[in-house]
């Protein structure tokens, strides 16, 4: 007994070597699901708030820039709402305005704070959190097209999942098309991701515009994503797979909007209730 | 708590400030990133216990995880270097060498301090990278990821001993 415990006392650093190596791998781990603990992510508040000090004096290079953006993007909205207001009175006597469904689509604003490029899943944090209404699988875009999809939440901050991860996965369209398909990032080039099985009897040109299909509940429907440069066949050569240059560049993401649905809970239980019955 | 203790804390938080708001942004030709905080523990005392290495080694990683997203990958390779390092030392000591000392090109003399920090980086790196990307199919780019990131760490390595020499 004496021997065993001397032994145990001798060797105690491999014990603590195991249990230290066992924690990481843990946290590891666990940092795959959605919904898991964020305190170790930059969600956190410490990390959190420093990073948004940081990008407070980051931010005043890139005023110009960015001033120059949001002015481009409200004069686009602008004229988009004077074209629907003239559309607006043309319909106004008709029947058909008073069918208009409400928005089932919630938006906000969030700056980001940190961004990751280099890695094969990169992540992006930002400035609003569950305490602004922000949750999981919450859809992220700016003026140019859509950024990610939210992963974690903390009080005030939220990690973004951007494109630019290999575990993420967005549903598309290809504009003027009724094909949906999926996009996924394959690493290494930073403007570019790949939308995988295209349907073979669907006609695609090099220049089509991709965006959200809204179907999976998280994005609206045509919010802009990237356009086709090359088509090529699949690994397996069942479908196609277009080469797709994102239209965010992620490189220099700031002013954001969050975008949540309030119908999403229903039409998941919905579906998952029929996976159920398979 | 002796004055050592609070001298590594201090330069625990500084060196985890300077790692994740500069030196953790920059990639080198999108594959290199050096881990300055990994001078901290090669210039620990030879005696310093195995626990306390390993103590220092998780912390460190997982304060840069923290804020670098990558939950529990820095802690675990950087507890595995903690783990190793004495076991390098010893390889570099020999007798007529004072008890205690601080690893560095003046108690090692150059060759024997840049090859003990070599290999530590290098076992370092080989465990972050291979669990960064989980795979070792594409061995090549990993390789290239190993090789410059250790490089370019050496090379602070080597200017953080210079400016420790002069003084």
């Amino acid at each position: 007994m004496q021997q065993i415990l001397n032994f145990l006392i001798k060797h105690n650093h491999w014990f603590l070597f195991i249990l230290l190596e066992g924690i990481s791998f843990v946290l590891l781990f666990s940092f795959n699901n959605y919904q898991s603990a964020s305190m170790f992510t930059s969600t956190n508040e410490v990390a959190g708030n420093i990073y948004s000090m940081i990008s407070d004096v980051d931010g005043y290079f890139t005023l110009n820039d960015e001033n120059q953006a949001l002015l481009e993007h409200n004069k686009e909205l602008i004229s988009e709402i004077e074209a629907l207001k003239e559309e607006l009175a043309t319909l106004k006597d008709s029947s058909a305005i008073a069918a208009f469904p409400d928005g089932k689509f919630r938006f906000n604003t969030a700056r980001a704070v940190n961004n990751s490029l280099n890695k094969l899943q990169n992540f992006i944090t930002i400035d609003k959190g569950e305490n602004d209404g922000i949750g999981s699988e919450m859809g992220v875009f700016n003026d140019k097209g859509v950024v990610g999809i939210i992963y974690q939440t903390s009080g005030n901050f939220s990690l973004v999942m951007p494109l630019l991860n290999s575990k993420s996965m967005l549903s598309c369209r290809v504009k003027g098309s009724n094909s949906f398909c999926t996009l996924r990032w394959h690493g290494e080039e930073l403007q570019y991701s790949y939308l995988i099985d295209l349907p073979r009897y669907a006609i695609f040109q090099q220049g089509d515009t991709v965006v959200t299909s809204g179907f999976s509940s998280i994005f609206p429907a045509d919010i802009p994503v990237g356009e086709i440069e090359r088509l090529e066949d699949s690994d397996d050569g069942m479908f196609y797979r277009a080469r797709v240059r994102l239209f965010v560049d992620f490189a220099s993401i700031d002013n954001v909007f969050v975008v949540g649905n309030d119908d999403k809970k229903e039409q998941d239980t919905l579906e998952q209730s029929i996976n159920k019955l398979k | 708590m002796t004055s050592s203790t609070l001298i590594n804390i201090r330069n625990f938080i500084l060196l985890t400030f300077v790692q994740v708001l500069i030196f953790s942004h920059i990639h080198l030709f999108g594959y290199a990133t050096a881990y300055i905080y990994l001078i901290f523990l090669l210039k620990l005392p030879r005696h310093t216990s195995r626990n306390a290495l390993l103590m220092w080694g998780f912390l460190f990683g997982l304060a840069v995880d923290m804020f670098s997203n990558t939950p529990g990958i820095n802690a675990a390779a950087a507890t595995a270097m903690g783990f190793a390092r004495n076991a390098f030392l010893a390889t570099f000591t020999h007798k007529g060498m004072p008890e205690d000392f601080v690893p560095g090109a003046k108690s090692l003399k150059w060759g024997s301090y840049l090859i003990y920090s070599l290999m530590c980086i290098v076992l370092f790196y080989t465990i972050l990278f291979i669990l960064e990307l989980f795979t070792i199919s594409n061995i090549v780019p990993l390789l290239i990821s190993i090789a410059s990131s250790t490089l370019l760490t050496m090379l602070f390595v080597v200017v953080a001993e210079c400016f420790s020499f002069r003084k």
